[in-house]
């Protein structure tokens, strides 16, 4: 039966109509307003249109899937919980930032909040496509945004320099993924995610197991710049570094937690049939297990050197998504999205929050060094408790987020039978303690450069109660959250909606 | 099927051709040009397969003005930014734009 506009169910799509008219107002109101008006109430209404959008997307969890624009766009539980980390992120980072905006933007505090949407949009869109050409477009309009955030100011060289650095690596990338995308549609002749893979089926067992593996390694070495793990990851240092601080929170916390979403959804709903066909444990799953041993090693070694707060984060971060790869790559586990969801969340948390309180003791040391810890428990002993807290959520010291985060991950990868990594895993864990206690070491038993205490701006301040509530709620009631995600319809992923299954 | 063999050759050389020039040239606006042949080597694989795939049919054709409308975006971001680096710096020498390392 043919379907027409109006016969789709539109409201799905709420949430993403709700941040696509937000970034359209504010773009028309940022011209609208006089040059020298404060621009905080563009971040206002950037907030309100992320809880709008939270709210609808929140209350869509639980219904069946449903496929929309004929079939290249689902909504699904799994794009659902997605989108609503995501959009607890942005969230966190517009309120973190609302006093900065002048500061960070430089004359460009409008594009600031705007931008930040229309990545939001673009990771949103990641998401929920069943569509190669969604899935294409929804990643470039989260990265062509990113670009703009990381050299948004642009009387900078570092922010230039950050901002090249990733315009380069990460046009790199997607092209490596559409020359991917390219073979998936060569061999299929749809851009149907669900479509593909039974044509990819058979395909497979016509001869061409060479264009089927192909496309899957360029697309997977494009994620592997995308989700910044080794030995892909040399531009997230500088990136991280080189953006401004509340841009580094947003790609480190949001955009990962996006590509993350892409690459489960791509390798789950087009390319599982491999698990049986044999190359998955073969091939793709020592492919994936490398890169994540990879990037753990090299993520928490590299940190170690480092005297740059940022810098350090941007290693961490490697580290990290080094560990988010384990469960995908150990596909045969137990608990694959539910370990990877909820090390998701507990990550959103403790790096927003770590990121925040950075950002605050950064603007008022003036440097970037390790050294604007100095003394900060006595400086603002509340500020470095909390900061405390997230450090040790980042090692995975129990009773925190991290800990459950790393703890499910390990649970996944046992029952997958894959001893090894979770060894690595271990290792690397008890590694980057030393990083994390380092500033630890720096807030209590350095004395500080200056008395007065660090100005924390509300807005920060209520970020970074909410992300400690946040941390130690997922680290003292794990079941809940887990709970919660044991009862969504995740193999809904695994499946086309409706009766599209037959044809 | 020999017929898109030639034009998968001629993506692949692009593909390669780019991937080196990104990776080696000196000049920004040279890197930013090898990017753009990336992409479009992805194009003519869209384009060839269109007409000459497995299941040739027009979703190629479609997939392609897509991709070359974000190209597009794309170049203009990365044009926009190296403006920014090449006021600050006065240089287009990629090789320059080192001051971040570790």
């Amino acid at each position: 039966m043919e379907k027409y506009f109006l016969d789709y169910n539109w409201t799905v799509m709420a949430p993403e109509l709700i941040i696509l008219s937000a970034a359209a107002l504010l773009s028309i109101l940022d011209l609208l307003l006089k040059e020298e008006a404060d621009r905080r109430v563009l971040g206002w209404i950037g907030i309100l249109a992320v809880a709008a959008a939270g709210v609808f997307a929140g209350s869509a969890v639980g219904n069946p899937p449903y496929e929309i624009l004929s079939e290249t766009y689902r909504v699904d539980d799994f794009a659902l919980v997605f989108k609503l980390i995501l959009l607890a992120g942005t969230a966190l980072v517009l309120l973190a930032s609302l006093r900065e905006i002048r500061l960070e933007g430089e004359r460009a505090q409008g594009e600031y909040v705007y931008l930040l949407l229309t990545a939001l949009l673009g990771g949103m869109i990641l998401t929920s496509s069943a569509d190669l050409i969604t899935l294409f477009v929804g990643l470039e309009l989260l990265s062509l945004s990113s670009y703009i955030l990381a050299g948004i100011r642009r009387k900078r060289p570092d922010s230039n320099e950050a901002a090249w650095k990733y315009v380069v690596t990460g046009g790199m990338s997607s092209a490596f993924i559409l020359y991917g995308m390219s073979f998936v549609y060569g061999l299929t002749g749809t851009t149907n995610l669900y479509m593909a893979r039974q044509r990819l089926f058979e395909a497979y067992h016509e001869g061409y197991e060479s264009f089927v593996l192909l496309s899957l390694f360029f697309m997977l070495l494009g994620f592997g710049f995308k989700v910044s793990s080794a030995p892909f990851h040399m531009w997230a240092p500088d990136v991280y570094q080189g953006s401004p601080t509340p841009v580094t929170a947003f790609l480190a916390a949001v955009s990962k937690t996006a590509a993350f979403a892409f690459v489960l959804r791509v390798l789950l709903a087009t390319y599982l049939f491999l698990l049986q066909a044999g190359p998955w444990m073969e091939l793709v799953a020592p492919a994936l297990l490398t890169v994540s041993a990879a990037s753990m090693v090299v993520g928490n070694t590299a940190a170690l050197r480092q005297i740059r707060t940022k810098r350090m984060m941007a290693y961490s971060s490697v580290a990290h998504a080094g560990y988010l790869l384990v469960p995908v790559a150990t596909a045969a586990g137990g608990m694959l999205f539910e370990s990877t969801v909820y090390y998701l969340m507990a990550y959103l948390m403790m790096t927003l929050g770590a990121f925040t309180v950075l950002m605050m003791v950064e603007r008022d040391a003036g440097v970037e060094d390790l050294a604007a810890f100095s003394g900060l428990s006595r400086r603002s002993p509340l500020a470095a408790a909390a900061m405390t807290v997230f450090l040790v959520s980042l090692a995975g010291i129990p009773v925190t987020a991290g800990f459950f985060g790393k703890f499910y991950i390990l649970t996944h990868a046992v029952t997958a039978r894959d001893f090894w990594i979770a060894a690595v895993m271990l290792v690397t864990t008890v590694i980057s303690y030393y990083y994390y206690f380092g500033v630890i070491r720096m807030m209590y038993f350095r004395s500080p450069a200056s008395p007065k205490k660090v100005p924390i701006s509300p807005g920060a301040t209520a970020v970074i109660v909410l992300t400690l509530v946040g941390t130690l709620l997922l680290g003292f009631f794990p079941q809940f959250a887990l709970d919660f995600l044991e009862r969504l319809d995740w193999t809904s992923v695994l499946h086309p909606a409706g009766g599209a299954a037959g044809n | 099927m020999m017929a898109v063999t030639s034009y998968l050759a001629l993506g692949a050389i692009l593909f390669c051709v780019g991937l080196f020039g990104v990776l080696t040239k000196r000049n920004a606006v040279m890197v930013l040009f090898c990017i753009e042949l990336m992409l479009n080597a992805a194009n003519i694989n869209l384009v060839a397969f269109s007409k000459y795939g497995l299941h040739a049919n027009q979703t190629g054709q479609v997939f392609t003005l897509f991709t070359i409308t974000v190209a597009a975006a794309e170049a203009a971001v990365g044009v926009a930014i190296l403006f920014a680096l090449y006021r600050n710096r006065n240089t287009v020498k990629a090789d320059r734009y080192d001051t971040m390392k570790g």
